[in-house]
């Protein structure tokens, strides 16, 4: 019927089949409908191109506004592009999210652009990449509304001596080099463990992946440091058999307090269980023990008081027309807790611009914009 | 003129759309993304994350027999197969029994107690999207590609080894071995 001269570009078929024929090849953030509404002659800021961004990217560009997306990095995708090993989440399939949302929805993505803040540059993991700075002021001038989904960017202290020594890593700096080295820009560089003996402290996701990837990376030896036991690791037992199986070694029950050494990383001090102290000899420590989030003004923004309650949070800040999601609110969590917080946030936020239109500002429903905090989860019964 | 072809083609072979989900659990890296747009659409997800005893976190979902043990021993007759084959919770018939044998019944961890409404809710493979040709939300939004969309037949083809393992650990999970 309407097979006129312009045939649809590669990713640009909502349904487009992956090549085995069983679902989609890429994922569809602009889920929510098959056809774009009419456009509603809004633009909305989003900075982040993480997965709540770009759950909000999708969710508002499929709604007719017109979303422009800010990230520091030189590709879309966030930590489910750089921080999360290939083998977990293929690349491509994200990307090729990223160029449906560009191709089909027109969404505008503005890479290497970092949203100035009140912290230094290179401060957070990534920030070298950015050539454009731009600052908040000017995207509230530009946009109807910006949302904020930055995610947690800024790797969690041990607080114990000699963690400031050449060869201790975050996992962040571990893990990030690796997917953002094909990026090739200056300062970003492998971790150099290959021959090393190389120590993870940790037991979550992030420590299992930083175990495997070192391994690839040709460490010599890689032990798992944890302050409990292998039942109590939040990666659980399965993976730390997996991490066993594949070479490294599961140290349980050690509590690190020093990182010895003078120039470089020459031993880990912990105490064990029954109080005695031990000192394993090691080339490079990894700290896998979380993040924190890193929000752009966040006292103007009044996120430490949302924060604090730790309950729960209104998406809109104290910023009129200024909303937040995902990570940089709630910590480090997962892509399905940032993939609904952003799609809510998106839904609370084009609510309030219908309301303020007919300027019925005072009918916003704050509380119907809430969102319970990610909480302990039990089988069932839900 | 090839383009007018495959169409054809794709037409032939949709007829009778009989595609369900069949999760790859060696792909899934448990991020929860599947219950979380189901949970946006819906309220209360269909699509639920266990985290097994050895930590892994998989999500449980309908698997659309095409002898649902939940049919045969839901008295009221609430649950039934639509067309593509998926199995479909009437809310009107249900009328929220107490006996919940739909959610005992079901091997898979599949139907879900809820707080609300008829106090079950399971997996309709979107019944609503696909009225106007979309994908299930869960299989468009996988950042894996571990949710497959394929027709029952054709779901050995895309088994591995792994994915068999993990399944198997998803099963003993839900139901132990008595000591």
């Amino acid at each position: 019927m309407s097979t006129q001269s312009t045939p649809p570009p590669a990713p640009a078929a909502p349904h487009a089949p992956s090549p085995a024929g069983h679902g989609p090849s890429r994922m569809n953030f602009a889920f929510f409908r098959s056809d774009i509404a009419p456009a509603v002659g809004r633009n909305i800021g989003i900075i982040g191109a993480g997965p709540s961004g770009l759950a909000a990217a999708g969710y508002l560009a499929v709604n007719g506004y017109q979303v422009e997306v800010y990230d520091k990095l030189p590709k879309a995708g966030g930590l489910m592009v750089f921080g999360i090993p290939g083998s977990r989440i293929p690349q491509e399939r994200i990307l090729r999210g990223v160029t449906m949302l560009e191709r089909v929805y027109g969404v505008v993505f503005h890479t290497r652009t970092k949203v100035c803040c009140s912290v230094p540059l290179h401060e957070e993991e990534g920030d070298h990449f950015s050539f454009e700075m731009v600052s908040m002021a000017e995207l509230i001038e530009h946009h109807d509304a910006i949302m904020i989904c930055t995610g947690s960017w800024k790797s969690r202290k041990l607080g114990i001596p000699g963690e400031n020594l050449p060869g201790v890593y975050s996992s962040l700096e571990f893990l990030f080099p690796i997917r953002a080295v094909q990026y090739a820009a200056a300062g970003v560089t492998l971790p150099p463990v290959a021959g090393k003996r190389l120590i993870v402290i940790g037991a979550g996701h992030s420590a299992v992946d930083v175990a495997h990837s070192a391994k690839k990376l040709g460490a010599a030896e890689v032990t798992v440091v944890y302050r409990r036991t292998a039942a109590e690791a939040p990666c659980g037992t399965f993976e730390v058999g997996r991490m066993e199986e594949c070479g490294c070694c599961w140290r349980e029950k050690r509590t690190p307090l020093r990182i010895l050494g003078e120039t470089a990383v020459e031993g880990l001090e912990v105490k064990n269980a029954d109080g005695s102290i031990e000192v394993l000899p090691v080339d490079a420590v990894v700290t896998a023990i979380g993040e924190v989030p890193t929000p752009p003004f966040a006292r103007e923004l009044g996120l430490e008081n949302v924060r604090r309650g730790e309950v729960r949070w209104l998406n809109m800040t104290a910023l009129e027309n200024v909303f937040v999601a995902g990570d940089v609110l709630t910590g480090p969590s997962k892509i399905g807790h940032a993939v609904y917080s952003g799609l809510r946030a998106a839904k609370s936020l084009s609510h309030w611009l219908d309301l303020k239109a007919q300027h019925r500002e005072s009918e916003y429903d704050s509380a119907a914009d809430t969102v319970p905090r990610p909480t302990a989860r039990t089988m069932h019964g839900r | 003129m090839q383009a007018d072809q495959a169409p054809d083609a794709d037409a032939g072979k949709e007829a009778r759309d009989t595609r369900i989900l069949y999760i790859d659990y060696s792909k899934c890296i448990g991020c929860e993304t599947c219950e979380a747009v189901c949970k946006f659409l819906y309220a209360r997800p269909r699509i639920v994350l266990v985290r097994t005893v050895g930590g892994e976190m998989l999500p449980l979902y309908c698997r659309h027999c095409e002898s649902p043990h939940c049919s045969k021993v839901c008295k009221n007759r609430a649950l039934s197969i639509d067309g593509q084959g998926a199995v479909i919770l009437d809310p009107m018939q249900c009328r929220g029994c107490e006996t919940r044998n739909c959610i005992l019944g079901c091997p898979y961890g599949g139907i879900l107690a809820s707080d609300e409404g008829v106090g079950v809710s399971k997996c309709d493979l979107c019944a609503g999207r696909r009225k106007s040709g979309e994908l299930p939300a869960c299989v468009e939004m996988c950042p894996c590609g571990a949710i497959h969309y394929i027709e029952r037949e054709r779901i050995p083809e895309i088994q591995t080894e792994e994915s068999r393992q993990a399944e198997e650990r998803v099963l003993a999970h839900l139901r132990p071995k008595k000591a």
